[in-house]
């Protein structure tokens, strides 16, 4: 797109400069051509009579402006004429400007879509997915939903005891965060998987598990009630048992999704299986390259 | 069972209940080795489901009953079962997918109402 656009500009910087010449080369040769007759006559008269090409070298001196499309000589109109107003400036004019015209309406059609499934999901008073939350992250630290504000924020459910599902989610989840990184930056989004399985998976078992997919990965626990609470305001399914004895050993059926959450902590957009980590993470740079408005916290109140 | 396996040394640690102590990469991935085993035991034998009918039970463990042990003895019990069940349900799949595009069918990929991968 940019690079597309450049393009156009190198095109244009490269045409001006035929351009140029040659509208000095008609005014040379007018000079050259009718220096004697100016230098013989003197003041209007001779602008009447001589026309254009006088005109051309006299006004020179108050503006550089000058008209260039005038032909004076027969040859030069013939020859004008055989080829037509069109040349090869001309074209490449036409296709660079198609060209760029043709990337930016591109680019601002799938801006103008995006912004509409941002501003759909945004919901009206109160957002439709997503809400006030009160857990305990890996480190034993309190954490609410007021620490999603101030940066983008990419949630996934899940437990620690999924046998294949979540594993392979958790490692796309590491490729997505890391490439949303390179492209926009080191501090625009947080990752976080917020666990079905409150009874097994501690603080503790959250960190020893994550790390292995990566650092930087939040993990959120807490009693079973505030785990309920959370799924059922992100619209997630999930069967723990509620009452499990030590050491029994269960599966945790949950929806499989990131839900993508914006800087004022609002829905933007759920991204399933089917997406690649490359195609998830485009989704989510996209979005984040439409904000308008200041990510960080401090910032926003001021 | 899970008494017996958590007493043996051999194969991953787990809880009374027969769960994984750390589900960790490590452990996930001598799961699905053994897994992987087993199910290549299955296919030389041609059984399809070694869980949910009882000749199918029976059939695996004349079989694939060392490949079975080695399966429980490094993943969680109930990840024996899931990934069991699981090949059944892989296999009804992969049958209708074939069986809709046998008949000139296309298969769409189910997508949520908002947004599309591009």
């Amino acid at each position: 797109m940019s690079n597309c656009i450049s393009g156009v500009a190198k095109a244009l910087r490269a045409t001006r400069l035929p351009v140029q010449t040659s509208a000095r080369r008609t005014l040379a040769y007018s000079n050259g051509c009718k220096t004697p007759s100016i230098a013989e006559s003197n003041g209007i008269n001779v602008l009447r009579i001589q026309g254009n090409g006088v005109q051309q070298g006299q006004i020179r001196s108050f503006s550089n402006s000058s008209p260039r499309n005038k032909l004076k000589t027969m040859q030069q109109i013939k020859t004008r004429n055989k080829s037509g107003p069109f040349n090869l400036t001309a074209a490449v004019l036409l296709v660079a400007t198609g060209c760029g015209l043709w990337f930016y309406f591109r680019s601002e059609k799938e801006r103008m879509a995006r912004k509409r499934i941002a501003e759909q999901t945004k919901g009206v008073g109160k957002p439709k997915v997503g809400g006030p939350f009160d857990l305990v992250d890996h480190n034993g630290n309190r954490f609410t939903n007021e620490d999603l504000l101030g940066k983008y924020t990419l949630v996934y459910f899940g437990f620690t005891h999924c046998p294949d599902i979540c594993p392979d989610e958790l490692d796309k989840m590491a490729l997505m965060y890391d490439k949303v990184r390179e492209q926009c930056g080191q501090d625009v989004l947080l990752p976080i998987m917020i666990t079905c399985d409150p009874a097994r998976d501690s603080p503790k078992v959250l960190k020893e598990y994550l790390k292995e997919f990566h650092p930087d990965i939040v993990g959120l626990t807490g009693t079973y009630e505030n785990i309920k609470q959370t799924c059922k305001e992100y619209r997630v399914y999930f069967s723990t048992p509620p009452n499990v004895k030590d050491g029994q050993d269960y599966l945790v059926d949950h929806s499989i999704y990131f839900y993508l959450m914006d800087p004022e902590g609002d829905f933007v957009e759920a991204i399933g299986r089917n997406f690649t980590a490359a195609q998830a993470a485009k989704v989510i740079s996209d979005h984040i390259g439409d904000w308008d408005k200041p990510l960080k916290k401090e910032q926003r109140w001021t | 069972m899970g008494w017996f396996s958590s007493n043996d040394d051999s194969g991953v640690k787990k809880t009374s209940g027969g769960a994984f102590e750390t589900p960790s990469r490590t452990n996930r991935a001598k799961c699905y080795e053994a897994r992987d085993a087993f199910f290549e035991c299955l296919d030389k034998h041609q059984i399809l489901d070694s869980i949910n009918s009882s000749s199918g039970r029976q059939a695996t463990a004349k079989a694939c009953g060392d490949a079975d042990k080695v399966f429980e003895k490094n993943c969680a019990h109930s990840w024996v079962e899931y990934f069991k069940k699981q090949r059944v349900v892989n296999y009804k799949k992969e049958m209708t997918i074939k069986k809709i595009e046998a008949e000139g069918g296309e298969i769409i990929a189910p997508q949520l109402p908002i947004g599309n991968p591009k």
